[in-house]
């Protein structure tokens, strides 16, 4: 276990220990870290994305460095978040009427049409979402096929940065996953007990605070 | 942490429990009261220290939030010289899942919101939620009875007028959420518009959890920030931690001071009302536990407002989630949900016994943990201590399960380099939870006028211990209710430059009660605490 390994982040050296993710060992030493952090480790906020580039290799890839294992000689860049200078604006009421769904996607995200399956988005997803297929789908009009290809996007934006047509793919998987609850989800029996509330049955009793006794054995 | 000189080695814990053999439900022997009392790490003689000043003095405390609690500001006078101002009817402070909803609630009635986050909108603990969110909708299920599980799990320390409220806003919560888009599991989505798909708590009578898969949170989160950033009525501030709140004469709240990473200085935010959204404490490693928590998780929101006067409850109570990863060391503390074991995963102990009802409150069946390892029967594998999580056996039983209902968990344990359906992973209890927090009333107000907290931060909601499932509705339900209470108070509250009076009189009550005046908090960031802010205040030292 005490195999040391040196990398580069940010062009600052650091050791790490064999089994060490890349942000553990940017944990190491005495700067504390104030950006690219998050979950730190279970790989659901997308805060920690990263470009490594290992040893030998001419290639970078896109990676969470929470969840990629440091190594020997790899290069690593944190890549900051930032407000791109043109978001694609939609209201609520834009995502609730279902026979506009087709039209609205058009509006807020006119450049989903122009894919050129230079298949950017798919290496850039650190989670393996086949991006390009979902936009593809979108396109032809597939719209619950192709929200379902983004159902574990964690929002790190990195296909948003590679697209050279500015798709912003995961917003656009995203538009469509709250379009589609919003518009289809009714649960019989959210609306029972919803109305049953607003006809004041079910009120909480204050007074009837359990007691030790109805307690599991 | 401290763990048994003893344990039964992993390959012969491993070989017994692979003989097949059913492991037998050993009996405990101990009250459950008893078991916390001998067990619990909220009971051990490390967790007890007394607040000295302040609005809580003479009551308990654990001792390494009551050092933060009872330390100097991080700022002085002379930083707000020259700082950027800025102004709006509602400072939102904190970017998880209760600031998110209190900010889009606050919008929605018309006020002008301000959201600061310590990093980025969205880090934080609710993104990391993958159980689920609690709301009683079952046929032979009401509020009633979520208010009643709630008050019985919490040991009948909660307010119950703050659980009746939980469980009676759930529903409508659940309404909410699905109007901005979030998806739930459900069931049988032929008929009549679909059943949601209810799953077990521990400590509850009835089914009542729903959930999206195992990554819940995640699917909440990313629907709140992307409905917050398309909000024009939110201007959202990342990367700008809270190091201050401002008073009035009278004492209330009258906005905060941020520091703005990006830029490096300081920004004063004059607001009408102010809404703590910080979460709670995890990072702070309270006797040496590992943690669940994000990486921002440092009781910033406690120090603030217990500077300012607040009344804080339940500073001795703290949640350990039963089932921590224990192994490998790199990914100590983080959490496997409750839904393995609300699948039916039992624990087992190093001699091949199960040792605790598995659906027990979490703070028993951490106590239960924590019993074996003490006695002698936790299982050590590369120094490290745990007790078995027996997947192996669920898998067996329900063989696709793991794979479509606990993608996550699968997801995890090839991250521990584990198969869950062949080996069962070693698991040891993780800070997860900070059950107590500032009082507050049934719309989210603090004792200080102005000052409003909403989810992890707050107290009282939960006892002093948390069920499954009611973070995410807490967040949601009162993160709505305080958001509402801000945009109504809009007439009420003066729109007018703050100060910090109420630092200047602490340090004063520091000095008097012969406390340290070196120690500085809300410490923002977990390790050695070099960023700018402090070597700025170096300079000027």
């Amino acid at each position: 276990m005490s195999n040391t390994l040196r990398i580069s982040i940010d062009g600052k050296e650091k050791e790490a220990q064999a089994g060490d993710s890349i942000l553990q060992a940017h944990l190491k030493g005495d700067e504390t870290v104030t950006a690219n952090i998050g979950c730190m480790g279970q790989g659901v906020c997308g805060a920690c994305r990263c470009l490594v580039r290992k040893e030998g290799e001419r290639e970078t890839a896109t990676r969470l460095a929470c969840e990629t294992l440091a190594e020997e000689g790899m290069q690593v860049s944190f890549m900051d978040y930032y407000q791109p200078a043109r978001v694609s604006r939609y209201g609520l009421e834009d995502i609730r009427d279902g026979w506009e769904w087709m039209k609205h996607l058009r509006d807020v995200f006119p450049e989903a049409s122009n894919c050129r399956h230079c298949s950017g988005c798919d290496r850039a997803c650190p989670k393996g979402i086949t991006v390009q297929e979902g936009i593809a789908l979108a396109s032809r009009g597939e719209l619950q096929a192709a929200a379902e290809v983004f159902d574990a996007c964690i929002m790190c934006n990195l296909c948003t940065l590679a697209c050279p047509e500015n798709i912003r793919p995961n917003h656009v998987g995203l538009f469509l996953r709250r379009a589609h609850a919003a518009q289809t989800l009714r649960p019989g029996d959210l609306l029972r007990r919803l109305d049953q509330q607003r006809r004041g049955e079910l009120a909480i009793d204050l007074s009837a605070v359990p007691t030790a006794q109805g307690e599991r054995a | 942490m401290t763990q048994a000189t003893t344990a039964i080695p992993h390959a012969e814990a491993l070989a017994r429990l692979a003989s097949g053999a059913t492991p037998t439900l050993r009996k405990s022997g101990l009250s459950r009261e008893l078991l916390l009392e001998r067990y619990h790490p909220d009971h051990a003689p490390a967790a007890a220290a007394t607040l000295q000043i302040g609005a809580n003095a003479g009551e308990r405390c654990h001792p390494t939030l009551a050092e933060l609690l009872q330390a100097n500001a991080l700022i002085d006078g002379f930083d707000l010289a020259g700082a950027e101002q800025l102004s709006t009817d509602v400072l939102v402070i904190g970017g998880g899942g209760a600031g998110a909803a209190a900010a889009l609630t606050a919008a929605s009635h018309g006020a002008d919101v301000i959201m600061a986050c310590k990093l980025r909108l969205g880090d934080s603990n609710t993104v990391m939620a993958e159980g689920g969110i609690q709301a009683a909708l079952g046929r032979d299920d009401s509020p009633q009875r979520h208010f009643e599980d709630t008050l019985r799990g919490g040991h009948y320390r909660a307010d119950p007028l703050l659980v009746a409220q939980l469980a009676s806003d759930a529903p409508d919560a659940i309404r909410w959420l699905i109007e901005l888009g979030m998806h739930f599991d459900v069931t049988d989505a032929a008929t009549d518009g679909g059943t949601l798909r209810y799953k077990q708590a521990g400590g509850c009578t009835q089914p009542r959890i729903l959930s999206y898969r195992d990554y819940t949170g995640l699917e909440m989160m990313r629907v709140l920030r992307e409905t917050v950033e398309l909000d024009p009525a939110i201007r959202l501030l990342n990367r700008c931690p809270a190091v201050e709140l401002l008073s009035h004469d009278d004492g209330s709240c009258a906005g905060a001071v941020l520091f703005d990473l990006e830029y490096q200085r300081f920004v004063v935010v004059s607001a009408r009302s102010v809404i703590l959204a910080t979460g709670g404490c995890g990072r702070l490693h309270l006797q040496g536990f590992p943690t669940s928590n994000h990486y921002g998780a440092t009781a910033d929101g406690l120090v603030l407002a217990y500077r300012l006067g607040a009344k804080l409850r339940d500073l001795d109570s703290f949640q350990y989630h039963p089932t921590g990863i224990a192994f490998p060391s790199r990914l100590a503390g983080g959490l496997i949900s409750e839904a393995a074991r609300s699948c039916g995963a039992w624990l087992i102990n190093g001699l091949g016994e199960r040792f605790i009802d598995e659906l027990a409150p979490r703070d028993v069946v951490t106590a239960a943990i924590l019993r074996e390892c003490a006695d002698g029967r936790g299982i050590e594998r590369d120094g490290r201590i745990g007790v078995f999580l027996d997947t192996p056996r669920l898998a067996r039983q329900w063989p696709e399960g793991i794979e479509h209902h606990l993608p996550a968990l699968a997801h995890l344990a090839a991250k521990c380099g584990i198969d869950p359906a062949t080996e069962p992973m070693l698991v040891y209890p993780t800070l997860h939870y900070q059950n107590g927090g500032v009082v507050i009333d049934g719309e989210g107000r603090s004792t200080v006028p102005g000052l409003l907290c909403a989810g992890e931060v707050s107290g009282g909601i939960h006892g002093r211990n948390r069920l499954m499932g009611n973070a995410l509705l807490d967040i949601i339900a009162f993160g709505r209710r305080a958001g509402q209470r801000a945009a109504e108070d809009i007439g009420k509250r003066p729109l007018r430059r703050g100060d910090i009076e109420h630092v200047y009189s602490w340090q004063r009550t520091l000095v008097q009660s012969g406390l340290p005046r070196q120690a500085r908090a809300p410490r923002l960031y977990p390790g050695p605490g070099h960023y700018p802010l402090h070597r700025n205040e170096r300079s000027l030292a």
